[in-house]
This record gives C-alpha cells, sequence and structure tokens, in this order.
C-alpha cells in the first residue's frame, strides 16, 4: 500500500534521506524508530506529496505520488503529532468539515457523533469549540476525521507525543483497530515499548538512512531496546 | 467542496468577530454616507430648480432696455444634479454647478484639474463611493489577511492539504467567502439606490440611472475582486499572519493615497496643462486676431470700434465679432478639456497596479459627475450664450442699427425676452457613459485577472 524505492532527498548540500527503501502491507502496522532529525517526517512529506524525491520514487497503492499528488492523497489519512483544527469550530463541526472535504460528501451528524464516540470523545466535548481542547482530545478528533475518511493508509508523525499513557493506549488500541479493518498504518515514534505492541514491523532510522527493519514479534522489549540504542550509538 | 469551505470560512468570520466589528462599522458608515448623500441631493436640487426658475423669470421680466445691455446682465444656467450623484458626487464640489451666459465670451469654467482629487483629498468627505473604493478594500484586507497564513501558522493547511483538497479549490471557496463579505457593501447600494430610484427619479429617466447602477454595482464588484484575490495572494505567499498584514496594508495605503497624489503631479508633467490666468491671456490673443481679421474682412479697418464704422453698423458689428470668436473658444476650450482627458487616460493606465485609479474615474462616469459629462453640460451652456448673443445682435442688426446716431435709443421690453428660451439641459445617456468608461472598465477586468492569475500561481506554493 506504502512504499519507498531508493527514495533520496537533499536540501541543497544536506542530506536528509539517503536511499531509502519501505514498503507498509495492508493491515500491517509500520513502526519507524529515529532521534529528532533522523527524516521519518521528511520520508512522511515524501508519500503526502509536500516534497519532491531527489531520486527514487514514493508510491501509494501503486500510483507515483509525484505524478499523482491528489489521487494518492484520497487513499491517505495524516495524523501530525499535533492535530491542528479550527478553534473556533466545535469538535463535531471540525469532523464534520475534515471528513465532508476528504470523501466529497457530509455524514450525517449523528454518525459522526458516533465516531467521535467511539474513539472515546466525551458527548459533551463534541459540541464544544476545540479552542477548549487538550491535545488528547484533538488527536482524538484527528483519528477520527482519518476514519471517517475511509482511507487505506494512515500516516501518523509522532501521534502519541505528549499524551498521557492512558491516552496513548487509547490510540494504540485505535490503531490496532484500523490495521485489522485491513489499513496500512505508518507511524513514527520515539517510544519504544509503544512501537514494540503496536508495531508489527519496526524500522530504525538515522540520519537519513533505513539502517534496521524487523518484525516486532521475533525481538524481546531488551532486545528490541538494544538493538535501538547500537544503531544510534553508531 | 467549494460551498463547504465558504460556510466554514463564513463562519470563522462571524465567530471570530471581525465580521462583526469591521463590516459593521463599515455598514454603518455606508449607510450613513448614503443618507446623509441622499438628502444632500435632494436639497440641492430643489434650490438649482427654484435658482434656475427664478433667474430666467429675472430675464423675461426685465425693464424695457437696449439688448446688448441685457445680454451683458445675461443668465445663469445650472447644473442638474445627476441622480447617481448622491453615490459619487465626483468633481461637482471642484467644478462647480452654475455657468454664467454672458455676452462677447464663454465664462471660465474653473480650471483647476478637480478631477484629480484624491482619496486622500477627500479623505473625510464621506460618500458611497469613498467607502466602497477606500475602505472596501480595506474590509477584504481584514477579513482576508490570514486567510492561508492564519492555516498555514495554525496547522490547518497542512491538514487540508493532506486531504487531497487542490489549491485552486480552497481558492476559490475562500475567494467566495471574502466576496460575500464584499456583497455587504454592494447589497446596501443596490437596495437604497433602487429604493430611491423608484421613488425620486422620473419614470422616463428611470431605465438610464437604473442600467447606469447596474455598471456601477458591477464595476466595483470586479475592484473588490482584485482584492479579494490579491490578499489571497499574498497571504498564500507569506509565512505569517502579521508578514501579510503589513503587506496587503502598504499596498493599500500606497494605492489609495500615494499613487494617486503623485500620479496627478506626473500626469500633469506629462500633459501640462495651462492655469487661468495663461489660459485667458492666450484665449484672448487669439480672439484679438480673430476679430481683427474679421473687422479687416468686414469693414476694411483694424481699428475695432472706432470711428470708422458708424453707430448704424453697431449691430452688424457685433454680430462680426461674435461669429468670429466662436472657432477660437472652441478650440481653446477643446484643447484644454482634452488636455485634463489625457491626463486622466494617463492615470487610469496605472489602475492596473492600483485599481483605485481605474474604479475612482469609472464610477464618476456611471454616476455622471465626471469631467466629460461637466464638459457636456459646459458645451450645452455655451451653445445656449450662443443663442442668445445672437438672438441680440440680429435683432439690434434688424431693428437698432437703422437708428443710425440714435442706435443706443433702442429698447425692447418683455416680449424680445420672451423669445429667449428656458435653459434646458438633458445629461447624456448611458450610451454616452459606457463609450467614455470602456477604457477604465477593460483596465479593472485587465486586473482582475492578472490577480487570479497570480491568486493561483500563489495557491501552488501553498505547502
Amino acid at each position: 500500500m506504502l512504499k519507498a524505492n531508493s527514495l533520496t532527498k537533499n536540501f541543497n548540500s544536506n542530506i536528509a534521506l539517503n536511499n531509502v527503501s519501505l514498503s507498509v502491507n495492508q493491515g500491517e502496522i509500520y513502526c519507524l524508530l529515529g532521534a529528532n532529525g533522523a527524516g521519518k517526517t521528511t520520508l512522511i512529506n515524501h508519500f503526502l506529496g509536500f516534497l519532491k524525491p531527489t531520486s527514487g520514487e514514493v508510491l501509494v497503492n501503486g500510483k507515483c505520488v509525484a505524478s499523482n499528488p491528489l489521487d494518492t492523497k484520497r487513499d491517505i489519512a495524516y495524523i501530525p503529532e499535533n492535530v491542528m483544527l479550527y478553534g473556533v469550530l466545535t469538535g463535531l463541526e471540525n469532523l464534520e468539515y475534515f471528513s465532508a472535504l476528504a470523501t466529497g460528501r457530509k455524514k450525517p451528524r449523528d454518525v459522526l457523533k458516533k465516531l467521535l464516540a467511539d474513539v472515546g470523545l466525551p458527548a459533551e466535548a463534541a459540541d464544544r469549540r476545540v479552542a477548549t481542547y487538550s491535545k488528547g482530545m484533538r488527536q482524538k478528533v484527528g483519528i477520527t476525521i482519518a476514519m471517517a475518511k475511509n482511507a487505506k493508509a494512515l500516516l501518523l508523525d509522532e501521534p502519541t507525543s505528549g499524551l498521557d499513557p492512558k491516552a496513548a493506549n487509547e490510540f494504540s488500541r485505535l490503531l490496532k483497530t484500523a490495521s485489522e479493518n485491513g489499513v496500512a498504518v505508518f507511524t513514527t515514534t520515539h517510544d519504544l515499548f509503544h512501537a514494540k505492541e503496536t508495531g508489527n514491523r519496526i524500522g530504525i532510522m538515522r540520519n537519513g538512512s533505513l539502517l534496521a527493519e524487523f518484525n516486532s514479534d521475533d525481538v524481546s522489549h531488551a532486545d528490541m531496546e538494544s538493538i535501538y540504542l547500537k544503531n544510534m550509538k553508531d | 467542496m467549494t460551498w463547504l469551505i465558504v460556510t466554514r470560512e463564513v463562519r470563522e468570520f462571524y465567530r471570530d468577530g471581525r465580521f462583526l466589528f469591521g463590516a459593521g462599522l463599515i455598514v454603518v458608515l455606508f449607510i450613513t454616507a448614503f443618507l446623509v448623500g441622499f438628502e444632500q441631493r435632494k436639497n440641492v436640487l430643489s434650490e438649482r430648480k427654484v435658482a434656475q426658475q427664478l433667474d430666467y423669470d429675472d430675464w423675461v421680466n426685465q425693464p424695457e432696455r437696449h439688448p446688448h445691455d441685457a445680454a451683458h446682465q445675461g443668465m445663469h444656467v445650472f447644473k442638474p444634479v445627476p441622480p447617481l450623484s448622491f453615490i459619487d458626487p465626483g468633481i461637482t464640489s471642484y467644478v462647480g454647478s452654475t455657468q454664467w451666459l454672458k455676452a462677447h465670451r464663454q465664462t471660465e469654467v474653473k480650471f483647476r484639474p478637480a478631477q484629480d482629487a484624491t482619496g486622500l483629498q477627500r479623505f473625510g468627505s464621506l460618500t458611497p463611493a469613498w467607502v466602497i473604493q477606500v475602505l472596501g478594500p480595506l474590509l477584504i484586507i481584514v477579513l482576508g489577511f490570514n486567510s492561508f497564513s492564519g492555516e498555514r501558522e495554525q496547522g490547518t493547511l497542512r491538514q487540508l492539504i493532506s486531504l487531497g483538497v487542490p489549491s485552486w479549490k480552497l481558492l476559490g471557496g475562500k475567494a467566495l467567502a471574502l466576496f460575500f463579505g464584499a456583497l455587504l457593501l454592494v447589497v446596501p447600494l443596490l437596495f437604497f439606490s433602487f429604493w430611491i430610484v423608484s421613488s425620486d427619479i422620473l419614470v422616463g429617466g428611470r431605465h438610464d440611472v437604473l442600467i447606469r447602477l447596474g455598471f456601477l454595482v458591477l464595476g466595483y464588484l470586479v475592484y473588490l475582486g482584485i482584492f479579494i484575490f490579491v490578499a489571497l495572494a499574498v497571504s498564500a505567499l507569506t509565512a505569517t499572519s502579521r508578514t501579510s498584514l503589513i503587506v496587503l496594508l502598504i499596498f493599500w495605503i500606497v494605492g489609495t493615497t500615494l499613487v494617486p497624489r503623485v500620479l496627478i503631479d506626473v500626469a500633469r508633467m506629462v500633459y501640462p496643462a495651462p492655469n487661468q490666468v495663461e489660459f485667458s491671456a492666450q484665449l484672448n490673443e487669439d480672439l484679438q486676431k480673430e476679430y481683427s481679421k474679421a473687422w479687416q474682412e468686414h469693414f476694411g479697418t483694424g481699428d475695432r470700434w472706432g470711428s470708422n464704422v458708424p453707430l448704424s453698423r453697431w449691430g452688424e458689428a457685433l454680430r462680426v465679432d461674435d461669429l468670429a470668436g466662436y472657432d477660437a473658444i472652441d478650440r481653446h476650450f477643446g484643447a484644454l478639456w482634452d488636455r485634463y482627458d489625457d491626463q486622466e487616460r494617463l492615470q487610469e493606465l496605472f489602475g492596473i497596479v492600483f485599481p483605485m485609479l481605474s474604479v475612482r474615474s469609472y464610477s464618476m462616469v456611471m454616476a455622471a459627475t465626471d469631467f466629460s459629462h461637466h464638459r457636456d453640460f459646459a458645451v450645452s451652456a455655451e451653445r445656449h450664450r450662443r443663442l442668445m448673443q445672437n438672438l441680440i445682435s440680429n435683432d439690434l442688426v434688424e431693428h437698432a442699427d437703422g437708428h443710425g446716431e440714435h442706435h443706443f435709443n433702442y429698447k425692447v421690453d418683455k416680449e424680445f425676452w420672451s423669445n429667449m428660451p428656458q435653459f434646458e439641459y438633458a445629461s447624456p445617456n448611458v450610451l454616452f457613459a459606457l463609450q467614455r468608461s470602456v477604457s477604465s472598465l477593460a483596465i479593472l477586468c485587465a486586473s482582475l485577472l492578472i490577480s487570479v492569475i497570480f491568486a493561483l500561481w500563489s495557491s501552488r506554493k501553498l505547502v
């Protein structure tokens, strides 16, 4: 569903991505680990079509992102580290607006309210202005927008950063539900524990290069930590 | 999709208070300007009607006297108040409204290039046209400066683009939302004008006024449209809303106050026009030449009013003088007015970058308060003066010259005065206005097209 082939991105003399190849299949959760500046967000920006590769290519559902920027966006949903919404609109209005823009049609309000309830947003909050929301609540609206879009792939850029453990767990549960429904999930994170718990496959990135890739079931928590630290140290 | 964007934008305008405060204030100003302008027009209209009638009554009720004495007293004609002058009084305040028709020569209109009056000069004259031309763009800027930059700052722009919303649709939705803001100004204009035209204008003139009003509204929508796309383009290109606001405010200040002022001087340098004293001196010099030439041809002498021409030919001499001067007067006034036209055209050209220059001109033409309409009135008044002058000279030739040395004993009474018809002036119709405004409207449309292209190009650089 998501594929990067020998992807390289240079910003002048800085190499942001260096010959990165990876793929995320339907129903799979791929967690990309890496320190700040490793190139994780740059990679996501290529899937979103916000950046053009210096060389290599990025595919979404078999289509090249660079040559089909609008088509490929229809198949993906994006949740950034901080889901940004319109503060003067309520959560429900934000969901209504973004989901209608994504799908081209308005969903009934009761359906949208149910979606918000499914992700654990309190009922009273749905009709409150988003300016009063906590980060966790905004993330929940963000994932609801993604769900409402019925996207084939989810791109998440450190989505649990700043969330309390309970909210982070709820978030992981939602991702698992999405993958069980056949959605390909690509998420970047610093959180080794959640990567191991949530992801099917894990990649480690440093200085724009993908250094390691393994199945989460093949390693223990301790092994994963040592692999990560080894790659970060080298 | 576009309507979704429009609805959200309008909802945000409303909820964040900008709409209520900004648009509310401007609409109150607009309606006030409208009502004040209408009331002033009503007062001036009735005063001029009364004055015109009184002046003609004075003419008709003159005592018995020599006709040429009456020609020196002359008569006054009053320029009718154009029906849409309450929207845009144009140059009315600068060129006056009364013309004195007297013997020998056309009275001098005030030669101040009042048509060049700028927003700065008129800052303070609250008219609906001023509100739309100066405050209208400001309203668009206040509503639109953060259309894209604000979304970029709060992170929602990435979110929107990631959904696969084409940038041109986003631009279209935001432009439409701002367009509804602009309608806030134009709808009251249409509503009040329609109401006033229906109730106040004579049936015969209604169609003409309504067509003018339609074109006026069209021009203003194009004008505000330019600012809508410029605001969106700048907002798309700037990193922060603050920068966007500063850039747009600079554009607004330069375009509505600074450039119009500077361009007056530029136009005067490129197309210099004589001042009142120079004009008068040049005209007099030319008139003297024409008179001398005519006297030489008719009387065999260049010594005007000398003993070579007896009183028995005094009326004939007057007629020779009059006829000899008409061409010179037409030539001088025509050249001067053409020069003003050149100055105006030059300023209009800059409307491609600063649209206020074009819309100001366009609006005055449609409201019939521009220089071309004033010129038409002046020409018509001069025609009436010549009618009076010819009537008197012919009468003198026919009746007074026969009195020989007793020429000045000849007197006429009310019967003669009544032969002079009352001045009746019909303002040019809308076709005249359309011919005069075709260039300014074309420039406005070109400017709109450029701003749309600029905005589309900018919207491709959103992320």
